[in-house]
């Protein structure tokens, strides 16, 4: 080929020019250690990290959720524990006091001590959060959970919040419960079931009351009907000498016949009473409709009963039972929560340690994709600073090559 | 051999011929460095009646490697000019400071953060404050791509204005050059040539040609577009590039035009594929139809998912105020374009994206053609509505239809009248339309530019729900609400009065029932839906119940009496439902009330955040309805640029090489190496050297006869 003057400048110029652009691109990998630097050096690549960017975001707010969320469940964790131990003192005193050799003013000092322990339960349920809202009020958390006003006889511990709960996401398909409200909690605590005097007819009803709570609990979730309360009435009639049957009033079915002899004991399904008549007569008793008491106000209830010197042993007894029932209960449901509560922890927990997982993996797969290989981009470096050298050395002694030098 | 001729002649015109041959290489040497310079040769051949002839210069070139040169450069000037524009995009999507996805997962993330505590106004400020990152970093790309487009525009009328002149100037030099070789039967006129090859290279980095030697044999040149257009013609006229926008002006597209000059001839023009122009044009066109305009429109499309998807959710909640909530963001409306022909230019036709319809938005522009003449008051007509793509070509499906629809339109200011795509029509022009008229809307090209924020307090941010739902506190069974869906919160069609509250028994839509607002069992597989007149209404009986999920659903289809006709009527009422698990006792409860006070409530707020992860934008055009997450959206459109980039890239690297080739081999044809010319620099001296010794020899012979006689 014939080579002219401008081809061997041209040829010259190129080569560096080209050199000088690879060596300016590694440079921009060594100095930012990406070797990604414009989409359109990979673009599967560029859209891949960014998916992967959003990922390990995602995973770092997930991980933020979950402090949060643990945060706030180790809080009610912590009021239930402690509403737990102070309930179980008052079960101890309620036992206590129904040993039958107190005195009344014995009685009054145990109602003290519950009376302590009822205000440390309300305060308890209106445990606030950093933020001072309300933890157990549900969607309602400036509003005060509970409030105490004894001059309020049906409801002296008032419940002013809601249903609400809160959940929190903790990974892309996982959601937890943040909060309870205190209404299920404190206030959804089944009463004791009972049965109630409704009418009588010629037969007088001796000392009654609750024998064995459990088959009588069973009796009464089983018959228990809320619209028509007439299918609650249960009609004792003296049917004979010496016999007593049961009739449900709403149907009509002769449920059970009871031995009778005047004044004796029997029991029917748990229930322990006695009659006292001529044949014909009857009592009709009824199913107590379920309440739910909260178990603040259970306590205080039984804070009232011991300062209550008119009550009958038969009255004092009974509200002893309804105290260990609603205690019982109360417990129960508190241990519920707190096992839900721990469970919720754990799920946390392995849900954290999942997301470490993956964490690190994305982690990886991101660098492999964008990250400069140091030893590979090094060496290309080095090669091309090379060539370089070699272009700018070569090319001054090419070009003064020239005829007219020696002419 | 005839010799009538003395040594005196011979040795003259051997001395004229040394001394042209010098010139020309002399000529060489000084045009060295001279731009579009051909090397020059003086041929010689020796005359009849001895010594040598006149001499002939010419240039010396390969005629083959200049028509390679010429396409070679043609393509580099196309790719180089895709490349350089789309190279701008690439690099801007390649700034983590610019990245969409990055401010999104902020504002993702702020939200996750607040919905931990929704009455924490910092934490509300913190999601206004990524919420206008993110808006910024939408507005800064859409207006970064308006200037691109802006700045293609001009690019496009400075390359046309410059093929012009050039298209110009050939036509001129042809004519220059037949005048030329008119006067000289020896000399090429070189610089002229050089001048015009100089200026069909140039001209074919704008637009690829064909050039052909003229059929009349007079050295003049033929250029054609590679396509077959004529641009110069043999006998010097020529024919000039047009700008035009049909029918939105300021995108350009080209024609080509005589330019007879003359009073009795009219002008005639041609349309061109400007795709296909080759060149830089033909790059600059490629580029816009091909990437700038699909990217700018699927950023819109983004950004209105984005913001559409944020409102709808923020409307379906509670704000910290205990209102229901309002939009985040301004989507701007987009007004039509007349085309040119239509009966009234001044008609206006407006469109808007039709709330919570963003998930049907395409990257298409359409076509509203008005297809029967307006009738009565307001006035009602058809039109049809064709997508098509940002190139105008139309949008088809997935067995190869055309994407229309037919449809009656409400003329007037405020009725909107919903159509395909996600958007909805608003004929502001009344009964003034004719049949014909066409308009052109492009619903998401400059959506991202124009996005803003409707609101800048925290407190709008509704991440409460509307509504809670209570058991009633004598419940026996273990039932337990498990969700609560809002779906629609507007006054008049939902239960919601607009007024932080659930509208009362005399407010509701049907004469004989208020709004449902308690849900009773009557049985374990059995409930009621009461309303919340006093005393309550038994609105509906649902009985052999299975599944407590969306109780309110079950009551619109199988409840017993049938759901009030009143009620069915809306579209979406009562606008709620919620879920149950476990088992209601009868005479279990549950009622439904406006969340008041209820700003401690998060469950929007968690809806919120999952729209990160929803598919919220539509991926294809097409009858394609599969739609993709917000980020991958941003992805895709950063693979796409991405590719085109380094696709460009591929073909630029390709071209360049071919036109080093092209233009070695044509430089080693038509350049000066300067060795040679030193070579016969001496060599053309000694040959003036020999002829005057010539000279010399005829003098000392003239002498030596002379002597003689003497």
């Amino acid at each position: 080929m014939r080579v002219t003057t401008n081809l061997i400048f041209d040829q010259n110029l190129r080569a560096i020019n080209n050199s000088q652009g690879e060596l300016s691109d590694l440079q921009s990998q060594l100095a930012s250690g990406k070797r990604l630097l414009r989409p359109s050096d990979d673009p599967v690549g560029a859209a891949q990290v960014i998916r992967l960017t959003e990922e390990l975001d995602k995973i770092t707010q997930y991980e933020r959720n979950i402090d949060l969320a643990t945060g706030s469940l180790e809080l009610q964790e912590t009021s239930l524990r402690s509403i737990t131990d102070v309930m179980n003192r008052a079960r101890v005193l309620t036992v206590q006091a129904g040993n039958g050799i107190f005195s009344q003013p014995d009685r009054e000092a145990v109602a003290v001590e519950l009376e302590q322990i009822r205000n440390q339960v309300v305060d308890l349920m209106n445990t606030q959060n950093a933020s001072g809202d309300y933890i157990f009020s549900g969607y309602q958390s400036q509003k005060q959970a509970f409030v105490y006003n004894p001059a309020n006889n049906n409801d002296p511990i008032k419940f002013q919040g809601d249903d609400g709960t809160n959940r929190m996401q903790i990974s892309d398909s996982v959601s937890i419960q943040t909060s309870s409200s205190g209404k299920s909690i404190f206030e959804n605590v089944n009463g004791r079931l009972n049965f109630e005097l409704s009418g009588s007819n010629g037969a007088t009803l001796g000392g009654y009351g609750i024998r064995y709570q459990g088959s009588f609990d069973s009796f009464h979730q089983n018959n228990y009907d809320p619209i028509n309360p007439v299918n609650n009435q249960y009609e004792f009639t003296i049917s004979g000498a010496n016999q007593v049957s049961v009739t449900n009033v709403g149907s009509g079915t002769i449920v059970d016949t009871l031995p009778y002899a005047a004044d004796q004991n029997m029991t029917f399904n748990g229930f322990e009473f006695s009659l006292n008549g001529a044949v014909g007569d009857s009592v009709t008793l009824e199913l107590k409709q379920p309440e739910k008491v909260n178990i603040a106000e259970t306590i205080h209830n039984m804070a009232l009963a011991l300062k209550n010197p008119s009550m009958s042993s038969q009255e004092f007894l009974s509200a002893i039972d309804d105290t260990l029932v609603g205690l019982d209960n109360g417990l129960d449901q508190m241990a519920r929560e707190n096992s839900s509560i721990g469970a919720r922890l754990n799920i946390a927990q392995s849900v954290k340690s999942s997301l470490l997982d993956t964490e690190v993996t994305t982690q990886q797969a991101r660098s492999a994709i964008q990250d400069v290989d140091y030893a590979e981009a090094s060496t290309d470096f080095a090669r091309q600073e090379t060539a370089l050298e070699a272009a700018f050395a070569s090319f001054p002694r090419i070009a003064n090559l020239s005829l007219f030098n020696f002419i | 051999m005839i010799r009538n001729t003395d040594l005196f002649s011979i040795a003259k015109t051997g001395i004229n011929a040394s001394n042209k041959l010098l010139n020309t290489t002399s000529n060489n040497i000084a045009n060295v460095n001279s731009e579009g310079y051909v090397r020059e040769r003086t041929t010689f051949s020796n005359h009849m009646n001895g010594g040598v002839d006149f001499g002939f210069t010419d240039r010396v070139f390969d005629v083959f490697a200049q028509n390679q040169l010429r396409r070679d450069t043609s393509f580099v000037g196309e790719t180089r000019a895709f490349f350089d524009r789309v190279e701008g995009l690439d690099t801007v999507l390649a700034s983590e400071a610019n990245s969409i996805a990055s401010s999104m997962t902020n504002f993702f993330g702020a939200i996750q953060t607040a919905a931990d505590d929704p009455t924490n106004t910092a934490s509300r400020d913190a999601i206004m404050g990524t919420a206008t990152g993110m808006m910024n970093r939408i507005n800064q790309l859409g207006d970064f791509m308006k200037a691109k487009e802006d700045e293609v525009e001009l690019q496009i009328q400075q390359s046309v204005e410059r093929a012009n002149s050039l298209v110009t100037q050939i036509g001129n030099l042809n004519e220059a050059i037949q005048v030329a070789n008119g006067t000289s039967v020896v000399d090429t006129p070189t610089k002229l040539l050089n001048q015009r090859d100089q200026a069909i290279l140039e001209l074919s980095s704008i637009v690829a040609l064909e050039v052909r030697n003229s059929p009349n044999g007079d050295d003049g040149k033929v250029v054609n577009l590679t396509t077959g257009e004529s641009l110069v013609m043999a006998d010097g006229s020529f024919n000039i590039f047009a700008m035009g926008g049909e029918p939105d002006f300021t995108n350009r597209q080209l024609t080509l035009m005589t330019d007879f000059n003359s009073a009795t001839k009219n002008e005639s023009t041609i349309n061109v594929v400007e795709e296909n122009l080759g060149g830089g044009l033909g790059g600059l066109f490629k580029y816009r139809e091909r990437v700038l305009e699909p990217a700018q429109r699927d950023l819109g499309k983004l950004a209105i998912g984005l913001a559409d998807a944020v409102n709808t959710q923020n409307r379906q909640g509670m704000d910290l105020d205990q209102q229901l909530g309002g939009d985040i963001f301004n989507i701007d409306g987009f007004s039509a374009i007349n085309y040119p022909q239509n009966s009234d230019l001044s008609l206006q036709m407006r469109g808007i994206i039709t709330p919570g319809s963003s998930g049907d938005v395409t990257n298409n522009d359409y076509k509203v053609t008005v297809m029967s003449a307006p009738t009565g008051t307001p006035a009602v007509f058809d039109v049809e509505v064709a997508s098509m793509k940002s190139d105008g070509t139309p949008q088809l499906d997935a067995s190869g239809n055309a994407i229309v629809q037919t449809l009656t339109v409400t003329a007037g200011n405020g009725n909107l009248n919903p159509t395909i795509g996600g958007i909805s029509l608003e004929f502001n022009s009344g009964g003034q339309y004719a049949v014909g008229d066409r308009f052109l809307i492009q619903p998401t090209r400059i959506a991202a530019a124009n996005l803003s924020m409707a609101t800048t307090r925290g407190e709008d941010w509704a991440f409460a729900k509307p509504l809670r739902v209570d058991s009633g506190d004598n419940n026996l069974g273990d039932a337990k609400l498990i969700s609560t869906t809002i779906s629609n919160t507007a006054t008049g069609t939902s239960v919601f009065d607009g007024n932080g509250g659930i509208h009362t028994a005399a407010n509701s839509p049907s004469a004989t029932f208020g709004a449902p607002v308690t849900i009773r069992f009557t049985a374990s597989d059995e409930f009621e839906v009461l309303d919340n007149a006093s005393p309550a209404n038994v609105i509906t009986t649902v009985s052999g119940v299975s599944d407590f999920s969306n109780l309110i659903e079950q009551a619109k289809t199988s409840g017993s009496p049938a759901w009030p006709a009143d009620f069915a009527a809306l579209s979406d009422y009562p606008g709620y439902d919620f879920s149950l698990q476990g088992e209601a006792k009868p005479g279990d409860v549950f009622s439904i009330s406006y969340n008041t006070d209820g700003i401690n409530d998060n469950r929007n707020a968690v809806e919120f955040a999952q729209l990160q992860q929803s598919d919220i934008v539509r991926q294809g055009n097409g009858s394609n309805q599969n739609k993709t997450t917000l980020n991958e959206a941003y992805s895709s459109l950063v693979g796409f640029v991405g590719s085109a980039t380094a696709n460009a890239s591929v073909n630029l690297e390709a071209a360049q090489v071919m036109q080093v080739q092209s233009s070695e081999w044509f430089e080693s044809s038509a350049g000066v190496s300067l060795d040679e010319e030193a070579a016969n620099l001496i060599q053309f001296q000694q040959s003036y050297a020999a002829a005057a010794q010539i000279l010399s020899s005829a003098r000392d012979m003239f002498d030596t006869i002379l002597s003689v006689t003497r």
